[in-house]
């Protein structure tokens, strides 16, 4: 009998979960550690952003899912991690605070003999003062800060409606944030929705973002193949800017947020400020708050988890200039640096460095987008995870290694650009590879025939039929592993 | 006071584009061809 402990129920995890769960016979344990009671489908966390879905519409309880399953559910938040065992308890485990209401506070040991760290991102409002639904600005990042920024972007409806100019400011609330495609898709939301109420022309919309340049996505840009011509996302990105009305601040970080302005730096060190009525701004990400522990109580989280709180895997975390970066740095395993049967999925491992070229400003500041783990990459990579552990505990040391190198895979991505069966617009967005691959792929990084975008109301319709596919295959119904991640 | 960026040099979609992405027969087309491109990037994405 072997028990497999999962940190985590967001796509990566559930997802581990599931196929784990599916491929291993009930005499072996499978336990998932998650500090929400709710699964959420992030991806439209955009639409309730605008009042155009309900928070019920994107989340469903965890538990009844779990329980179908016979998958052991504890809402809690893993603390610690001791893989060695500690002076009291002698084999692997992971200390969990509870935050279900029933034991909210208490502490427990869950023994593991395989764990997967699938804990996502913190959100880390707190690198930027005065940023987030505790300062200044709304956010998009959980179906709770959603509804709340849809509330106030309405009370903005209705003062526009009332005559009032509105300005409203969306993007990245660091230097070093990732998620450019959710604030791109929330901007042209909005921007969609003021058109529908007849308000676009008494408001501004502006885009604030650390890319350098627009279409960059953290992804160091694209070039789209299309028919004979090739089309960096930095046109394709910005025709849709120069179309919508949408204006943009560039290359920026911002250094704190006071009730109605925020105030910036540029690459360039220049220092200014853009005034708002409402704002939604994501934060920057870092790890878990999560500790890590030898067999003698010695603190070994420096060992385990990069200085960002991401744990160390199999990638190369040498550091080296931009110039020197090669696909070869990304892991491949997502198996911890220091134990082998430790791996972290989706946003919790650590990346050995951007895919944009990061920038310093001449004041030493640092804006660097972070390089995205969209959700596709984070549903293949907890498979992957998923496999090499049934494989472990049905072969042993023999089971084969499955393997998910973000520079091997592609990645569909789909950015909403407003809602609405016959009026709505997304861009539809392959990438192949994810990681730019200049040895395999020459200058441009990727396969141009690959990757490919094109903005129309059908690529809408994929976002709205992916939608009721992720969630109809998070719920795990029948035939939902026939759903590829 | 902040400086703002509009692209006014952008290639803009022409009426017949615009008009292209809002056609309903034409867009069901694009998105069973969609499925497709996504179909072959999945298969990629899961060798």
């Amino acid at each position: 009998m072997a028990r497999t402990v999962i940190l985590g129920a967001g796509i990566a995890g559930h997802t581990a979960a599931l196929h784990l769960r599916r491929m291993l016979g009930k005499e072996h344990e499978v336990v998932v550690v998650a500090p929400n009671s709710k699964w959420n489908w992030i991806p439209s966390n955009i639409w309730v952003g605008v009042g155009q879905m309900s928070v019920k519409q994107v989340t469903f309880p965890l538990a009844p899912i779990y329980k179908r399953k016979g998958i052991e559910f504890h809402q809690a938040l893993g603390i610690e991690i001791h893989p060695e065992g500690s002076p009291t308890v002698k084999r692997p485990h992971v200390s969990v605070k509870y935050t279900d209401p029933a034991r909210a506070g208490q502490v427990a040991n869950l023994e593991y003999d395989f764990l997967i760290n699938a804990t996502g991102p913190k959100l880390n409002f707190g690198a930027t003062p005065g940023l987030g639904p505790d300062g200044h600005t709304w956010s998009v990042c959980t179906a709770g800060h959603a509804v709340e920024t849809a509330k106030a972007f309405e009370d903005v409806v209705a003062k526009l409606k009332a005559g009032q100019h509105q300005t409203l400011l969306i993007g990245m609330g660091h230097g070093t944030c990732t998620c450019q495609g959710a604030a791109f898709e929330y901007t042209f939301n909005v921007e969609h929705e003021l058109v529908k109420e007849g308000v676009r022309d008494n408001a501004d919309v502006i885009y604030i973002t650390n890319e350098n340049q627009l279409g960059d996505f953290g992804m160091d840009g694209m070039n789209f193949g299309h028919k004979d011509q090739i089309i960096p996302s930095q046109t394709f990105t910005e025709s849709l800017f120069h179309e919508r009305g949408v204006k943009a601040i560039l290359s920026a970080h911002i250094e704190k947020v006071e009730p109605g302005v925020a105030f910036y730096e540029q690459v360039d060190g220049t220092k200014n400020s853009q005034a708002f009525d409402f704002a939604m701004l994501l934060p920057p990400f870092r790890g878990v708050d999560m500790k890590a522990f030898d067999a003698n109580d010695n603190d070994i989280t420096a060992e385990v988890f990069a200085p960002s709180g991401f744990m160390k895997v199999d990638a190369d975390y040498t550091a080296k200039p931009y110039e020197e970066w090669k696909a070869s740095d990304w892991p491949k395993t997502y198996q911890s640096v220091k134990y082998d049967n430790v791996w972290a999925a989706g946003i919790a491992f650590a990346p050995p460095h951007q895919m944009s070229r990061p920038r310093t400003s001449p004041n030493g500041t640092v804006i660097a987008p972070a390089p995205p783990r969209t959700g596709m990459p984070s549903g293949v990579i907890g498979r992957a995870v998923a496999q090499s552990i049934a494989e472990r505990i049905k072969h042993g040391a023999q089971g084969r290694v499955h393997t998910a190198s973000m520079a091997d895979m592609g990645a569909a991505c789909i950015a909403s650009a407003g809602k609405g069966w016959r009026t709505g617009q997304a861009a539809a967005m392959t990438v192949f590879p994810i990681i730019p691959d200049k040895e395999k792929y020459g200058e441009l990084g990727r396969d141009t025939k690959e990757t490919y975008g094109e903005i129309g109301l059908s690529a809408h319709w994929m976002k709205v039929m992916l939608h009721y596919l992720f969630i109809y295959k998070a719920k795990a119904r029948p035939f939902w592993y026939l759903i590829p991640e | 006071m902040s400086v703002l960026e509009t692209f006014p040099d952008a290639p803009v979609p022409t009426e017949k584009e615009l008009k292209a992405r809002k056609n309903v027969l034409l867009q069901f087309v694009r998105f069973v061809a969609l499925n497709l491109k996504m179909v072959a990037m999945i298969n990629k994405a899961h060798h």
